[in-house]
């Protein structure tokens, strides 16, 4: 493959980012490495594990399986760009938190970035199909039962709180 | 380009090629991203009623749109369970059939329903039916100055019914076995049969002497039984893999095809 220096410019959450690329680096790769973006992660490289997942031009893709060159003149989004300017988290993260949907983290912002797609989708949120959805993320930790709670409650269904998950503290809701 | 430059590879959803360069299988000297090439993600009827799909056409695009639903539903359906959200919407057709890995899903199917695949190379044209276009394991008969530019699937006759059914590791994911069904029937009677057996060695593969058994049968319930039978008599070769056994995934191939053709009977049944 050739080595050539391509220069790329492509939105990353809302900002325009510009760099030069060699052909084969990986997209996941340029946001994180380059631009120091680390919504993505790296879990498997393969493909499998969903970690990497971003939206490219409003396509959910997994960034380990792009390559930078193809991301030229699309809009990346990625996890880091879900909370407010602020740090505060938005309607599906806040469930994430409450449902107790990530223990270690680090599938995290794939399953958001896939369930922020499917909820966006339109398409009809059941148990069954919010598993289906979560298909191409794998989480390690947590059993996916409570990540699967969390994002029919934040479609605004009403899913009952997994055990120990309730506030104990006044205040303490979110 | 792909002529111009040797050792040039075509990139289409890249869902495996990208994998197979990280791992140093390949090292083309230059990759053509047809990804994004309009005229190659087209999808539309043709005069002779084919249904027409660009071979850069996603999985995601496939099974979302209406002209392919309304003429060809299990191209839709499969489209819409393979793999994942996040390959779906990379993953083309194209890329699917001109990979040919023994597993993938849609060649067994395509082959089933007689698809012809539209090749363009320095010489021109031309169009292959699935027998010439598969050649083998990992294998088609492109050579490496050509593109498959799309996917032809002729219009189904009235009387046709079709089946697909597969074993999967987990759901939508590798298979074990597959096997892609296709019967006319007229007055309970079938007229042709097209059985396609994947997941085994040479995929997809016809099963002849299978179509022949079953060809002026009865469509009622010894069908399957007669297919069975017949496929014992048949020669068909499975690999060991880290999921399972050569035999295992023989004898689930057969089960498949029993499958698919109960599953044929029961549509008979409902309409
Ligand atoms: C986690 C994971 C699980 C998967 N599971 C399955 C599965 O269960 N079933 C399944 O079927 N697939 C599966 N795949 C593979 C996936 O479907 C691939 O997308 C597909 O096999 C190849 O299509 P592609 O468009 O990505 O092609 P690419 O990866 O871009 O290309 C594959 C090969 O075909 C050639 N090629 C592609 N298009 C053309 C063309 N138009 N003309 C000439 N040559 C061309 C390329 O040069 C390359 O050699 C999986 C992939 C991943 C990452
Ligand atoms: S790192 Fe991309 S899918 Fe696992
Ligand atoms: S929370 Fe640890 S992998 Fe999902």
């Amino acid at each position: 493959m050739t080595s050539d220096p391509n220069p790329i410019t492509v939105i990353v959450d809302g900002r325009e980012e510009r760099g030069v690329v060699s052909a084969r680096k990986l997209l996941v790769h340029w946001l994180r490495d380059t631009l120091d973006e680390r919504g993505p992660k790296i879990g498997c490289d393969t493909g499998n594990c969903g970690a990497c997942t971003v939206r490219c031009d409003g396509h959910l893709v997994k960034s380990c399986m792009v390559l930078a060159v193809q991301a030229d003149s699309t809009e990346v989004e990625t996890a880091a760009g879900l909370a407010a300017e602020d740090g505060t988290l938005n309607h599906l993260q806040s469930c994430f938190k409450r449902y107790h949907a990530l223990q270690c983290g680090y599938c995290t912002s794939g399953m958001l970035m896939t369930a922020t797609d499917f909820l966006e989708s339109g398409e009809e949120v059941t148990d069954q199909s919010t598993r289906r959805a979560l298909k191409g993320n794998i989480c390690r930790c947590t059993g996916y039962e409570n990540i699967v709670r969390a994002v029919r409650a934040a479609a605004g269904q009403d899913v009952p709180l997994p055990h120990g998950a309730v506030p104990t503290r006044e205040g303490d809701d979110l | 380009m792909l002529v111009d430059t040797d050792g040039a590879a075509v990139l289409a959803g890249g869902q495996t090629l990208i994998n197979v360069l990280k791992l140093n299988l390949a090292a083309p000297t230059a990759l053509v991203d047809i990804h994004r090439l309009p005229e190659l993600r087209i999808i539309k009827p043709a005069e002779d009623g084919a249904l027409v799909i660009g071979a850069a056409a996603t999985y995601a695009q496939v099974a979302a749109d209406p002209i392919v639903s309304s003429a060809q539903p299990s191209v839709a359906a499969m489209a819409a369970g393979l793999v994942d959200r996040q390959v779906r919407n990379r993953g083309t057709i194209g890329g699917n059939c001109c990979l040919n890995d023994p597993t993938n899903n849609f060649p067994p199917l395509l082959a089933a329903l007689d698809a012809r695949f539209r090749i363009a190379g320095p010489a021109g044209e031309r169009v292959l039916d699935a027998a010439d276009f598969f050649t083998g394991t990992m294998s088609t008969a492109l050579t490496p100055d050509e593109i498959l530019i799309a996917i032809e699937i002729p219009p189904l006759p009235g009387n046709a019914r079709i089946a697909h059914r597969h074993l999967q590791i987990g759901a939508d994911s590798w298979a074990v076995a597959r096997a892609a069904v296709r019967l006319d029937i007229d007055a309970g009677i079938v007229t042709s049969a097209r059985l396609v057996a994947g997941a085994v060695q040479n995929s997809p593969v016809r099963l002849h002497d299978i179509e022949t058994t079953l060809t002026g049968r009865t469509a009622d319930a010894s069908l399957p039984l007669a297919a069975l039978e017949a496929f014992d008599d048949t020669r068909i070769v499975t690999v060991d893999d880290v999921h399972c056994s050569a035999a295992y995934r023989k004898q689930m191939c057969k089960i498949q095809v029993r499958r698919a053709l109960e599953e044929i009977l029961a549509q008979g049944s409902r309409s």
